[in-house]
């Protein structure tokens, strides 16, 4: 994942601005740890035969505040587990950006991104320097990238593997003096 | 970096500067952080793996420094089954095992923390839930970092980037009977509910002096819904002598820097603001009272983290006092925490609430949640918890508008959306 590029097709755009994630699977599957039963579940209220349409490396596209609420972890759970490898948004909601990068799931802030694609659009995305190229279209646009230890974390897999690295390596990462 | 920079600080850049041991910090640094307190509720899924994860992948048999953790127990209280009676067993096994404090019984957590003093002026608290902001009604800078917690736990600093800020002064005086939870909702309003994504909001002016500890607590406690990580107001004389009431714990509060560097300052003036209903689905559907009036209600909530509180048991006292709830209609009131019941039973308020007919609970964060006195579908809910997505307090199917305890006292005696201000005209 490291340095990775992503390419994939933009398999759903959440247009709505200040989009609920716990929608993606109900809130009724909140307490859900079945990943199976997730998936089951994924985008029913939305287009019931979604699982179906998902590839390998397939993107999600968001809206203003992409996660906003109290987002719990399942949506992206089942989206994961269905071979969706990031989301690319207008912006993200602070808990959910927070939540995701713990889980090492690649998002990427792009401003104009809404305006910049169709579904099922193939998207390039560098994830880390947040540029989005838009293969169908021959566009290019560049995001914000995210903070760096999120990035981090992002890149090593994940929270907990972060955290490993941390800990072997006792690096020290300077604030300004 | 500039002197500039250096002189144009931030109350929650000054708080993030001492925590991290630097002179000062730019928003947008990188920077590695010392709380000065940890904390977290159990619940299941959350602490079980944490605390074994301490251990297998840190290597930490025993907590370095408990003193800097704290733990509540006020969800799934009183337990309901066996499963989570022992979610608390193993909560309570761990925090004996590592000398970390447990608070069980005391209340809802966020408010416990603040009675037991976690809440210092100028200090850096973090915790997994984002609510703990309402501690910035003391002038902490109070962080909710999700499953970042554990970085907390395994090491004694956290990395994070450094946040702008931005800054809301209230002016004016609000009409009787609206209160905080409207005054919130008018931020939502205003700055729209990703209007601060992102940053600290740094609540000043008049209108947030005039308010009580229990009021800047719900303001606070909110900020998520703004956008904002986290709220704050510089501590006063009222927040340290609160403080120092509590906690013999040294502290020195922090101030922003009269040039500080806000990226957005907005001025709002708070004198003709209606209550508020947030309307379902989403916690950003924030209409005036008069746009839901009259639509039917069951039950009626007043508690949770962001209410509770004795302000809030008195407003809607004041509306019940000598009047009876509507005939079915079901309302639950939970003091935040066993102090402010307490408190509130001396001054006669849980007497007026039962005679009108409340169901008063003793404190637990379940009834926010549906974990109890759960909704059946079709139903609806007008409550004063803090978040509204189909699902939060029983079905899916079920409703719930969210507004101050007022609003839903003088619901209560409706039946149906009721505006509360007509209680509180003045003679």
């Amino acid at each position: 994942m490291e340095w990775g590029i992503l390419r994939g097709r933009a398999i759903w755009i959440f247009s709505e601005p200040n989009f609920d994630v716990d929608r993606i699977v109900g809130v009724a599957h909140m307490t859900t740890t079945r990943v199976e039963e997730l998936v089951r579940v994924c985008m029913r209220d939305f287009d019931a035969t979604f699982p179906d349409h998902v590839q390998p490396n397939d993107l999600l596209i968001g809206g203003d505040n992409f996660g906003y609420g109290h987002p719990h972890y399942q949506a992206m759970i089942a989206m994961r587990a269905m071979g969706i490898v990031g989301v690319v948004a207008e912006s993200f909601a602070p808990d959910f950006l927070r939540g995701e990068a713990a889980a090492g799931f690649p998002l990427v802030m792009c401003a104009g991104i809404l305006q910049g694609v169709t579904r099922f659009d193939v998207l390039e995305v560098d994830w880390r320097s947040a540029l989005v190229r838009n293969v169908t279209r021959n566009t290019e646009l560049r995001g914000t990238p995210l903070p760096a230890h999120l990035a981090d974390m992002i890149a090593a897999g994940g929270l907990l593997p972060h955290l490993q690295r941390r800990r072997s390596t006792r690096r020290w990462a300077p604030g300004p003096r | 970096m500039s002197d500039q920079v250096l002189s144009r600080q931030t109350l929650a850049q000054k708080i993030l500067a001492r925590a991290a041991g630097v002179a000062a910090v730019a928003p947008g640094t990188r920077l590695r952080v010392k709380p000065r307190f940890v904390l977290a509720y159990d619940f299941p899924g959350i602490l079980e793996p944490l605390f074994e994860q301490l251990g297998t992948e840190f290597g930490l048999a025993r907590m370095p420094d408990p003193d800097r953790y704290a733990l509540f127990i006020d969800h799934m209280v009183p337990a309901q089954k066996p499963s989570e009676e022992q979610v608390h067993q193993v909560t309570r096994s761990w925090a004996s095992a590592n000398g970390v404090r447990l608070h069980e019984g005391d209340g809802i957590g966020h408010q416990v923390a603040a009675e037991k003093g976690y809440g210092l002026p100028g200090a850096l608290v973090v915790h997994f839930d984002r609510h703990v902001s309402a501690l910035g009604a003391f002038g902490a800078l109070a962080l909710g970092i999700r499953r970042q917690i554990l970085e907390a736990f395994a090491f004694d600093s956290v990395d994070m980037e450094v946040p702008g800020s931005m800054r809301a002064t209230l002016h004016g005086r609000p009409r009787p009977g609206v209160m905080a939870r409207d005054l919130f909702n008018h931020l939502v309003l205003r700055l729209g509910p990703g209007g601060c994504r992102g940053h600290v909001l740094e609540l000043d002016g008049p209108a947030v002096a005039a308010l009580t500890i229990g009021e800047r607590m719900t303001l606070c406690g909110l900020a998520t819904f703004t956008g904002a990580i986290s709220a704050i107001v510089a501590a006063d004389d009222v927040a340290c002598e609160w403080v120092r009431r509590r906690t013999a714990e040294p502290f020195e509060p922090l101030f922003s820097d009269a040039d500080a560097d806000y990226a957005e300052v907005h001025d709002i003036d708070i004198s003709d603001i209606p209550p508020y209903v947030v309307v379902p689905p989403s916690p950003a559907n924030v209409v005036p009272v008069g746009a839901v009036l009259g639509r039917p209600a069951d039950q009626g909530y007043i508690g949770s983290c962001v209410s509770g509180r004795l302000e809030d048991l008195r407003a809607a006292a004041h509306v019940l006092r000598g009047r009876r709830i509507a005939p079915g209609f079901r309302l639950n009131v939970v003091p935040t925490s066993r102090e402010l019941m307490g408190a509130a039973a001396r001054e006669g308020l849980l007497e007026v609430l039962v005679e009108a007919g409340a169901f008063v609970s003793s404190p637990s964060c379940d009834y926010c949640f549906g974990h109890i006195q759960a909704l059946a579908a079709g139903q609806t809910a007008v409550s004063t918890g803090p978040l509204n997505v189909p699902g939060r307090m029983g079905s899916a199917d079920a409703h719930v508008y969210i507004a101050s305890a007022a609003t839903v006292a003088a619901t209560a005696l409706a039946g149906r959306i009721a505006d509360p201000t007509p209680f509180f005209a003045r003679a």
